[in-house]
């Protein structure tokens, strides 16, 4: 029903009031500007190659067995560095620990986001908006100065060393900009297509599900991104309510590479990185791909 | 009748419970205890570690006597409104423009290098941007090949450095945000005022920006807000040296309360910038309020 | 609402405590489990091979008791964090952990580590010790609160081409204070493109500053950071200013690195992966772990340090007695205060520190021996050239007065000494900002002029 949506009112949202067909709103400009795209692409890359410069020393790394913190083409390039950091203890497992905690705060925040903005953006209060102002002051928060109660609180709760606790801790952390952001994005979704549905006889709750949320899809992904990235690279939260070894996620892990006196394995370090930035990369041109083809539609629903 | 009115306005925002709920538990608890805390003198180890002494406002008085601090104030300041509101905000406007115009190739490629950097956990980028700057780093690598001289970035200008890796860290994130909010601009009012004869330039100031103003107001309220809680990058790139040069609040927090172990003072100064943070977050909701008509 | 919980929480074990000492212990009762908290990174392994090897010994010897190992993966900054929010509740804290000497004061005043002294006089292996590391566990009430792992010793690491390039004569042994500036200034006239004489100072190096450069004058001098009889702060001593002005003459002629260079953090990285190995520097002054950087396997190998470089003592300001000035850090084990099984838990940290288990962690970790019987084994003196020469410094060397005051104390002195290099402040100045920084930080009562 809901892909039916998709094709079947798209024209009408669109068409409502507007004379004659048009292209998508949107939509890249017709007609002669190739000259205005070559000197976009020109920057574009020129941009795009300023990031991935700082880039160049963690790939040069991971190739050098003998690493150090200065970016030089290594003299000898291997693989060392990968096969010895390719063990399920150093790399597999806390990975795993990752993708549990990560992939557990996105969808707990998500959820509780999507719920939340729901009454916030739909409907008027004078509840709206000291509720967003204060929630708006977490978003500053860092999350050091609170760790410490937070420790405290968790032993006299029990919660310590439970991966469910740590992701609900992640989670509230990152509440606060996921609700804004949501708001924001379902604040873009007209009133009018859910009145639609509910003539039809639809719930509140099937107005959300079916018609609010297939709209907002980029938006959600967006949201859904920014918190798995967070959690991806928290170590702090973690590090300190996660006591076993085997919970430990790639972000605390990471920190073995830190030897005695400030020794760094800087190779392994790199090596590391790269593996573990792979998966999150990977996310966001799944997650990108998808809203790409949604990303036309969502003009639909600005006008 | 107002009961029922109350009871449909509770069943209405029910929703909002679970997030209430996590972040009452998990956020307002520790917030207040910090709060508490900086009126104590709370340590993580020493004799006032199990024992803290009540001693009101001192925290407070010893910050604004404290040299550090109206440093640490001023560049924290400085830091989010270059990196912030100028930096990636900017930029990610831009990018998100010049996405329009270019080859969806061309897109796709750089957005994925753009989000790269932003997907990098945060150690692991605050290393690579410090070997992008420091003395034998890419950076000076590069001005050298092309005949600038070389800086000494973190001992010099150690702002500029982290000013420029935060921009390099956080762009994706506006760029993002300025992307679907561009998608969500109708195409017929830049071609109505384009067959009026606007040019590029004149439609972006007076058609779109407009439109997006929302998006506007929203990003530079959360990146802002979100670069006043940089530390990590910091700390690894200059560790707020040299001589404080570089000490902003999450820094003097982190440096007071977990190196010197004096939590009260650490969180005196966390307070503060949730205080900061309070008046970035009004001016915001004042424009945005100005905004909705 | 923390403190009566933890108030609360702190009754309810000393009542458990009573009530355990006067029932009668059950020796067959029940699964005793001692916690051991300690640090472990890729690599720094040595302390949890020792544990494992530990852990099978005592429970091998004491049936019905399990020791849980939880060692904690992060750098020393983080491990210290994540033990001192261990140690704020009896229910989290270990019975066993890994301690930094820095930390052993203030902990005994949070009230977080059990008094040893009755447990060690009971101990065979106690006097098995050396007398002067034993200080590393000392409170300020003389009371013994851990046991030190092993130690680390300060001392000039010098490169032999280099001294030998410059006319001067090895083995190198100054008289004093003037001697090192004479050499340096000579090696300067010899190479101009060689760093004569490396002190760390200022803020980058934080406390590598104090530990390998500052301290090595300052008690070279008589003088001290702390009086230990009256339990005060020294201020305005001239020991301090004298160690300012040495550190201020190497800056201002050039005889150490560039002033930019030391504020930098990792120029020790430097000094061990790039100067040394290619003959770019004369001398440094680090700590006894430096071969453990050269060695197969360490961070910056370099097979031919144990013929190129060469170590000799810090003389003291005119060479008078002690001769040699050197400081120790280093780690301990302690037992918790309010642990449930006190003398289970002492048994296992003898147990951890007998003299097989000592060997073979201080020989893997390239630390100095405080044992004797280590320090007299032939696989501990052979493990590196420089062993003999680090390990007889620790009959002169000083620990830090590292109560929680003191991490400010050392800020203060690294200020002091980042004034000086850099030329902002007179050694006068920057000695008269530092008392006034420590009465400020301790209160004008704490201090006291000597």
């Amino acid at each position: 029903m809901t892909v039916q949506l998709r094709r079947g009112r798209r024209p009408a949202g669109q068409g409502a009031g507007r004379p004659g067909p048009k292209p998508l709103p949107g939509s890249r400009p017709r007609g002669g500007n190739l000259r205005g795209s070559t000197w976009a692409d020109v920057a574009l890359l020129l941009i795009g190659a300023c990031f991935l410069l700082p880039l160049l020393w963690l790939v040069f790394a991971s190739l050098d067995p003998t690493a150090g913190h200065a970016t030089k083409v290594p003299e000898r390039p291997g693989l060392d560095n990968f096969t010895a950091v390719l063990t399920p203890e150093l790399l597999f497992r806390p990975l795993w620990n990752s993708l549990v905690l990560s992939a557990g705060t996105g969808a707990v925040t998500l959820v509780a986001a999507v719920l939340a903005a729901y009454p916030l953006s739909r409907y008027r209060s004078r509840f709206n908006t000291p509720f967003m102002s204060a929630i708006l002051f977490g978003t500053c928060l860092p999350v050091t100065a609170i760790m410490v109660p937070v420790y405290g609180l968790f032993v006299q709760l029990r919660l310590l060393d439970s991966m469910p606790a740590t992701v609900l801790f992640l989670a509230a952390t990152s509440l606060p900009m996921a609700i804004w952001m949501t708001r924001n994005f379902m604040d873009a979704v007209p009133l009018a297509l859910e009145e639609a549905a509910w003539v039809d006889g639809a719930s509140r709750l099937a107005g959300l599900r079916s018609i609010v949320l297939p709209l907002m899809g980029p938006g959600l992904g967006v949201v859904f991104i920014f918190v798995f990235i967070q959690a991806w690279g928290n170590f702090f939260v973690p590090f300190v309510l996660l006591l076993s070894e085997a919970r430990q996620p790639a972000a605390v892990s990471i920190f073995s590479f830190f030897g005695q006196h400030g020794a760094v394995a800087y190779g392994q370090l790199a090596a590391f990185s790269i593996l573990y930035s792979v998966p999150v990369l990977a996310l966001y041109v799944v997650v990108a791909r998808g809203s790409g083809n949604a990303l036309a539609l969502s003009g639909a629903v600005r006008g | 009748m107002a009961a029922n009115h109350r009871g449909r306005q509770v069943l209405r925002y029910l929703p909002v419970l679970p997030a209430m709920v996590l972040l009452c538990v998990f956020l307002a608890g520790p917030v207040l205890w910090a709060f508490h805390a900086s009126l104590t003198n709370a340590g993580l180890t020493g004799r006032h570690a199990r024992n803290p002494d009540w001693v009101g406002l001192d925290n407070y008085q010893r910050l604004l006597q404290d040299p550090a601090f109206p440093l640490a104030l001023v560049l924290t300041v400085v830091f989010v409104a270059g990196s912030a509101i100028l930096g990636q905000n900017v930029l990610g406007l831009a990018l998100a423009v010049l996405m329009r115009r270019a080859r969806p190739v061309v897109s796709a490629t750089v957005g994925t290098a753009v989000v790269a950097a932003w997907v990098l956990p945060e150690i692991v980028a605050a290393f690579a941007a410090y070997a992008f700057f420091s003395r034998d780093g890419t950076l000076n690598q590069l001005l050298a090949k092309v005949g600038l001289a070389e800086t000494d970035w973190l001992y010099a200008l150690p702002m500029v450095a982290v000013i420029l890796a935060n921009v390099w860290r956080g762009t994706a994130f506006s760029m993002l945000v300025y992307r679907t909010a561009l998608n969500g601009v109708p195409a017929e009012l830049t071609e109505a005022a384009q067959m009026d004869g606007a040019g590029a330039w004149q439609r972006l100031a007076f058609i779109t920006l407009p439109v997006i103003r929302g998006s506007i107001a929203t990003n530079l309220m959360l990146v802002t807000l979100q670069t006043l809680a940089v530390f990590t990058l910091i700390w690894v790139m200059t560790a707020g040296g040299p001589a404080n040069g570089s000490t902003t609040l999450p820094v003097l927090a982190y440096q007071e309360a977990f190196k010197f172990g004096d939590i009260g003072y650490g969180t005196a100064v966390a307070s503060v910038l949730i205080l900061t943070g309070a008046v970035f977050g009004a001016a915001y909701l004042r424009l945005l309020r100005e905004q909705k008509p | 609402m923390l403190r009566r919980t933890s108030k609360t929480l702190s009754l309810l074990a000393a009542a458990t405590l009573v009530l355990a000492a006067c029932t009668p212990a059950d020796p067959a009762g029940g699964n005793k489990t001692i916690k051991v908290a300690y640090q472990k990174t890729d690599s720094f392994t040595a302390l949890d091979s020792m544990f494992q090897d530990a852990k099978k010994e005592f429970e091998a010897a004491n049936q019905g008791v399990t020791v849980e190992l939880q060692p904690i993966q992060a750098n020393d900054d983080d491990y210290g964090t994540k033990l001192a929010l261990a140690l704020r509740s009896p229910s989290t804290a270990p019975d066993v952990f890994y301690e930094d000497t820095f930390k052993v004061r203030s902990d005994v005043d949070a009230g977080y580590l059990l008094n040893l002294d009755s447990r060690l006089a009971g101990w065979g292996d106690w006097n098995k010790f050396d007398a002067g590391a034993k200080e590393a566990g000392k409170a300020d009430d003389g009371g013994t609160y851990a046991v030190p792992l092993g130690t680390d010793t300060r001392a000039i690491w010098y490169n032999k081409k280099v001294f030998e390039a410059a006319g001067i004569a090895v083995p190198w042994r100054p008289s004093g204070w003037q001697d090192i500036l004479d050499t340096a200034r000579k090696i300067k006239a010899a190479e101009p493109d060689v760093i004569p004489f490396n002190m760390y100072a200022g803020k980058g190096t934080g406390e590598g500053t104090v530990m390998q450069g500052f301290y090595e004058l300052l008690y070279g001098t008589g003088a001290s950071l702390y009086d230990q009889d009256s339990k005060k702060w020294v201020v305005g001593s001239a020991g301090f200013k004298d160690s300012l002005a040495f550190l201020n003459t190497l800056y201002s002629e050039n005889l150490a690195v560039p002033p930019a260079d030391a504020l930098d953090p990792n120029v020790w990285k430097k000094v061990f992966g790039e100067w040394f190995p290619k003959a770019k520097l004369g001398a440094t002054v680090e700590g006894s772990y430096a071969p453990s950087f050269w060695q197969d396997g360490g961070s910056y190998a370099w097979p031919g340090y144990a013929q190129e470089m060469g170590v000799a003592p810090f003389p003291t300001q005119t060479g008078g007695a002690p001769g040699a000035v050197s400081m120790s850090g280093g780690w301990t084990l302690a037992v918790g205060a309010e642990t449930k099984q006190p003398d289970l838990a002492f048994n296992f940290l003898t147990t951890a520190l007998n003299a097989k288990n000592s060997l073979k962690f201080t020989v893997a970790s390239s630390q100095i021996a405080v044992r004797t019987d280590v320090a007299a084994d032939a696989g501990y003196q052979s493990a590196n050239p420089f062993v003999k020469d680090v390990s007889s410094l620790v009959s002169v060397t000083r620990f830090r007065p590292a109560t929680s005051d003191y991490p400010r104390i050392s800020a203060a002195v690294q200020e002091a000494t980042e004034a000086v290099i850099t030329g902002k402040r007179t050694p006068e100045q920057a000695a008269a900002d530092y008392d006034a920084a420590v009465a400020g930080i301790v209160g004008a009562d704490k201090t006291i002029r000597k």
